[in-house]
Order: C-alpha cells, then sequence, then structure tokens
C-alpha cells in the first residue's frame, strides 16, 4: 500500500528543510591556523566598540579579540548561570556586577597594571556597586531621559527639560499617540519617582504606589511601551517624544540627519534628574588570560581609545583624557560630558530583593493592564 | 513475519515516543518543581536546603507563589483578557479560512497545489519580519493611515491610529495564524465526496441546506483542529502584542515572558504556565466534549 502524503505538508517539510540547511553554520576555512596566538575573549554589549579599537589592540598585544554579545545584563547574568564560560572580560551596568561580585564570579584587579586609571573622573570611582574598585573600572555610561523631536516641541511650545512632558496631561494632550515609554519597570519608575520629587532608586512601597497613579494617569496619551523600536519610529517621525536611552537617541539623531528628514532629533536631561547606567569591565573568573585583559583594560583607559566609542556611538564618558579626541560636535553635549551641576543629578540604580521585585511586578502588571 | 513486522514497528515508533516522552515530560516536571520554590538573589531558584533545622526562610518547597497569584483578581483578568483575544482571532480565521479553504478544494486539482503553495508561502520568510512589515503598513505616516484618516476627515471625523492598538494586534494575530486554519479545512474538505452533495440535491435540497445539513458537519473535525492550531499559540503569543500593542494590550505570554526575563522570577512564570496549560486543558477538554455528538452524527 502506498500512502502519499498531501502537498502541504511535504511542502512544509521541503521549507523546513531548506531554513535549516541555511542555518547550519559555515566552517571557517582560517580557523586553526590562529592556534598559536592568544585570543582574548569579550563578552560585551553589542556595538560597544569600535572596529577600529579592535584592530589597534589586536596590531599592538599580536593577539586576536573575540567578542560574544549580549544585549540586556538579564541575559549576561542568565548566559553565565547557564554556564557560558571562558571569557576574559565582561561589560555590566552597575547593579549586574554588583550581582557578579557578590556570586563571587569576579577577579579581583592588579592596580599596578593600569597606570592609566588615573584618567577616570573621581565622580565615577568609588560607585556603591564597588567602593574600592578592587574588581571593576568604568567603561561608558548611558542616561535615561528624554528624546524629542525639535521642530514639534517649537511647534508645539512644549518644554523638553522636564519629566512633566511625559507625565502631566497638559502637555500629553498636544503628543497624544506620539509618545513612547520604556518597557522597563524600572526605568519607568524611576522616571516618575523623579518627577515626584523621589530618589530614582527610592524603594517605599508607598512612593510607588504614588508612581504607579502618575503612570496610569498618563498612560492613555502614550502609543506604546517600547524598549527598542522607538529608535526608527523617532527617526522617521512617527513619534515626537520619547523616554529612551542617550545612545540610541544618539543614533536616532544621526539617522534622521542622514537620511535627510526635515527635522532634527535631540535629547535632554530633565531637571529633576535621570538614571545613569555605567558599565564596568570586569575580569571573570573562568577567564583564562588575566594579563592580556589587563592590558586591554589599560588600553581601553588610554584617552584616544575611549573616545572611539563616544564618537561612533555617543556613549557618556568617563575618562578625562578622552576629551581631546571627541569630535568637537560632541564635547559640550551635557549627556556624554556631564558639568558637576549636571552630574549631581545623575542616579544609578540598584538590585532589588524577591519580595521588592514581586511588589514591583505587581505594581507593573496593573499599569500594563489598566 | 508477524514479529519481524512487530518489532520494525517498535523500533521505528520508539525514538519518537522517547523524544516527545523526555522532552515534555522533563521541562514540564521543571516546570512544576520551579512553581513551588522561591526565586534566587542573582535570579534562577533559591538554593534547596530541605535539611532538619534548617532555618532559611529562603529554601525548601513553598506555595507562596500560588498564594501570590490568587491574592488578586488582576492576573485573573489578563487570562480572561487573552482567552477573549484568542476566540476572537479564532472566529475571525474560521470566518476568513473557510469560503477559502471550500474555493481551493472545489478548484480543478492542477491549480489546488499552486493555491495551497500561496497559502503557505509566507511562511518561507521570517515571522518577526512579517510583523514589524505591519509595523511599517499601519504606521501613522503610511499610505493606509493617510487613505483612511483622510478619509475620515471627509465625512467629518477624527482621525484614527492603527498601530499600537488592539486592531493592530488582532490583524497581526490573524495574518499570522490564518494558514493553520486554512490548511486542516482544506485537507478536510478536500476528501469529502461529492456524491453525498449530490445526493442531497436530488431530495431537494437548495444549495444552503447542502451546505448546512452535509458539508458543514463533515466539516466540523477540520473547524476544530484548525482551532486548535490557531486558539492556542495566540493564547501564549508574546512577540505581537510586543512589537504591534499599544499600552494595554498585554496578554499571558507578555506576563509570562516579563518573570523569565525582566523580573527574574521563574517560580512566578511557572506557576502562570501552569495556570495556562490548565485553562488549555480545560477548553480542550469542553470542546472534544461538543464534538462528540456531531462525530456520531456523520
Amino acid at each position: 500500500m502506498t500512502h502519499r502524503l498531501p502537498f502541504p505538508v511535504v511542502t512544509l517539510f521541503l521549507i523546513g528543510t531548506v531554513l535549516l540547511c541555511s542555518c547550519i553554520p559555515q566552517q571557517n576555512p582560517a580557523s586553526g591556523n590562529h592556534a598559536a596566538t592568544r585570543v582574548l575573549q569579550l563578552f560585551n554589549w553589542n556595538n560597544y566598540i569600535a572596529p577600529e579599537t579592535i584592530q589597534h589592540f589586536e596590531a599592538l598585544c599580536d593577539c586576536h579579540v573575540k567578542q560574544d554579545y549580549f544585549s540586556d545584563n538579564e541575559e549576561m547574568l542568565a548566559k553565565l548561570a547557564a554556564g557560558a564560560s571562558g571569557y576574559d572580560l565582561i561589560v555590566p551596568t552597575g547593579n549586574a556586577m554588583d550581582t557578579l561580585i557578590r556570586q563571587g564570579a569576579l577577579v579581583p584587579l592588579d592596580k599596578t597594571l593600569l597606570p592609566n586609571l588615573k584618567n577616570i573622573h573621581p565622580a565615577y570611582l568609588k560607585t556603591q556597586f564597588d567602593p574600592e574598585n578592587r574588581y571593576s573600572v568604568p567603561y561608558a555610561y548611558t542616561l535615561t531621559l528624554l528624546g524629542f523631536n525639535t521642530d514639534k516641541m517649537r511647534e508645539l511650545g512644549l518644554p523638553a527639560d522636564t519629566w512633566a512632558l511625559i507625565f502631566e496631561p497638559e502637555y500629553l494632550k498636544k503628543i497624544k499617540g506620539r509618545v513612547t515609554v520604556l518597557d522597563s519597570p524600572r526605568e519607568l519608575m524611576a522616571a516618575a519617582l523623579l518627577y515626584l520629587g523621589y530618589t530614582a532608586d527610592d524603594q517605599d512601597e508607598a512612593h510607588w504606589n504614588q508612581a504607579k497613579e502618575l503612570i496610569i494617569r498618563a498612560k492613555p496619551y502614550w502609543a506604546a511601551f517600547s524598549n527598542t523600536s522607538y529608535i526608527r519610529e523617532i527617526a522617521i517621525g512617527d513619534l515626537w517624544v520619547v523616554h529612551g536611552y542617550s545612545n540610541d537617541l544618539f543614533q536616532a539623531a544621526l539617522d534622521a540627519k542622514k537620511t535627510g528628514r526635515h527635522f532634527t532629533i535631540d535629547y535632554a536631561i530633565p531637571k529633576q534628574g535621570a538614571v545613569m547606567s555605567l558599565d564596568s569591565m570586569v575580569l571573570h573568573k573562568s577567564g583564562k588570560h588575566a594579563e592580556l585583559a589587563h592590558q586591554f583594560i589599560n588600553f581601553m583607559l588610554d584617552g584616544k581609545n575611549s573616545a572611539e566609542l563616544t564618537n561612533l556611538i555617543g556613549s557618556g564618558n568617563p575618562n578625562i583624557a578622552a576629551k581631546p579626541f571627541i569630535r568637537p560636535e560632541l564635547v559640550h553635549n551635557q549627556v556624554i560630558f556631564p558639568d558637576d551641576d549636571t552630574l549631581a543629578r545623575l542616579e544609578m540604580i540598584t538590585d532589588l530583593n524577591y519580595q521588592q521585585r514581586r511588589v514591583l511586578s505587581r505594581i507593573w502588571t496593573e499599569i500594563k493592564l489598566r | 513475519m508477524q514479529t519481524s513486522s512487530r518489532l520494525v514497528k517498535w523500533l521505528i515508533s520508539t525514538p519518537p515516543l522517547l523524544f516527545l516522552l523526555i522532552f515534555f515530560a522533563a521541562p514540564g516536571t521543571i516546570m512544576v518543581l520551579t512553581s513551588f520554590r522561591l526565586p534566587g538573589e542573582f535570579g534562577g531558584l533559591a538554593p534547596v536546603h530541605i535539611l532538619p533545622g534548617d532555618t532559611n526562610e529562603e529554601s525548601g518547597l513553598t506555595i507562596e507563589t500560588y498564594q501570590f497569584f490568587f491574592s488578586d483578581f488582576i492576573y485573573l483578568e489578563i487570562f480572561l483578557k487573552s482567552f477573549a483575544v484568542a476566540t476572537l482571532t479564532t472566529v475571525i480565521c474560521i470566518a476568513m479560512a473557510y469560503p477559502l479553504a471550500l474555493l481551493i478544494a472545489h478548484s480543478q486539482k492542477k491549480f489546488r497545489n499552486l493555491m495551497i503553495m500561496l497559502v503557505v508561502l509566507p511562511f518561507a520568510s521570517n515571522f518577526l519580519i512579517r510583523i514589524y512589515a505591519w509595523m511599517i503598513i499601519l504606521g501613522p505616516e503610511s499610505a493606509l493611515s493617510h487613505m483612511i484618516n483622510h478619509t475620515l476627515a471627509v465625512f467629518g471625523m477624527a482621525p484614527v491610529t492603527l498601530l499600537f492598538s488592539p486592531f493592530a494586534v488582532l490583524i497581526g494575530m490573524i495574518y499570522v495564524h490564518l494558514p493553520f486554519m486554512i490548511l486542516p479545512l482544506y485537507t478536510n474538505l478536500e476528501k469529502h465526496d461529492p456524491i453525498l452533495l449530490d445526493a442531497a440535491q436530488d431530495l431537494g435540497a437548495n444549495r444552503w441546506q447542502r451546505f448546512w445539513y452535509v458539508t458543514w458537519p463533515q466539516s466540523l473535525p477540520g473547524i476544530f483542529s484548525g482551532s486548535a492550531l490557531v486558539f492556542i499559540p495566540v493564547l501564549g503569543m508574546f512577540a505581537i502584542p510586543d512589537i504591534l500593542g499599544g499600552t494595554g494590550d498585554i496578554m499571558i505570554g507578555n506576563l509570562i515572558k516579563d518573570q523569565f526575563l525582566g523580573m527574574r522570577d521563574w517560580p512566578f512564570g511557572s506557576t502562570l504556565s501552569i495556570m495556562l496549560t490548565l485553562a488549555v486543558l480545560i477548553i480542550a477538554g469542553l470542546f472534544s466534549r461538543l464534538a462528540k455528538p456531531v462525530t456520531k452524527i456523520t
């Protein structure tokens, strides 16, 4: 008895096979030739180092730099927890670094190998997460702030330097459906808490509930919660105001300019303050090349090398020696090199325990549902 | 001869059986166990110490997570909402897929394969890319939005936003899941014996009666399997509400995803998943009860 498979099944099977085959990684014919070269394993954010910086370092150390990427701290921690290993260097944000330190997953730094540490602005050293900088050296940072379409702001007479822009119906009614906020409980609560006059890292439940009320009142005016798609949407003019990350908004502003839009995108630190996510270089204990990793950290602390990243993605730069190498149009950018007044308004966020996370999760669910 | 063919049967069917058993039972068991643990400080799970004299409160097994789930009506509300979206998507998919499946089944054999091929063609491109394409189609500066809003303006009506709305979510859901309704319906309709329709006509049944008393009851198994293929994935879908939805379009899938990726609360994520599985099983049970009398008639 012959049994013919129905045609759709065959088609699906064929399509599936084709898709599977195209996913099989190609063997790299070059691998194996460099068996003798040392390889520095970097676990880094996507697009968080300039390609020319890597080339310069590889030429200097006669080694090879290999990168694996993560797109958020949770993902990085999850991969490490699941057994990913062999990373010499990781670039986590403050609170994730705190976790790694308390897990005992990091190797203390040998400061004698890091003479360029003197280049770091003292305000970025001795953070609450690593008060002695035993494990970490600041790399770069991102601010969570407001991005906007400058032409629309002028046209509608809106203030750009306050969180009121995304929380007060008085302003929101002019930009209804053209605003997005981050899809991140901690970031959005931080913005609301700052607007209410508390600190970004406030962990008082009563204050959280006030922030929740504020958010629920403003929500009908927002188009969506968005963590990534806002970058494109604001660059093409669909959105006018976004709660977002400085690096992403730098990208959006550049995109709008490059594609010749008739408007410009800019961003500003609200007067009530903003969240700073400081990323640091740390040595993971699964790494095999501690000395090479130290060499890399010292290399990245050099002003010129540090400037290359800022010039590429507009990241905040904790390196004083980087200033002379920064593109002239970026030197006075408060987001990249904040003055002391601005610096005093930037706050870092600490981690929550699980009971607090559940309270926040419950609040977040209510915000999403109402 | 008899024994060898039996042996062959076993040899062939054991690997897939084992595969399904292991990869269904193992994650299921892990999920159930996880739901009775507590979240660890760094994500993952708190260590278990079920030793006598252990005073650490954050260890061992606990029903705290279930208490948390039932302490609040809000989670049930999200379940109900997701069921509403899944039901609506399924009903619209049936309404859209039925005429099309009928058309394909009744067309000439040489065209059928081509038409089915066209139905499955979207699978050749990545699911997320297709959803992002909808983002462009529905965006406020898109041609479609402009056209609709210009038309509305002619009648003096206020402009509407298409993207980031429940409407956009529904469009995305229907678009992605429609083929899963068409294919089982088509395979069912194709097998119908045309003689039955001729007989009904001979006995004086008009077009509508022939459909309602002959075609429809026979096609119910196809509708049920199509519905299962649409309803269940829609229920757990998180990508479409994430990308196309507005500020209020959260579904269970998003809630579960948030627990694992954002809140580092695996036990609560597992509890939600178990509740979802239970709800789906109950619905499947109800469906099969509904389907029974019909299969007796045919």
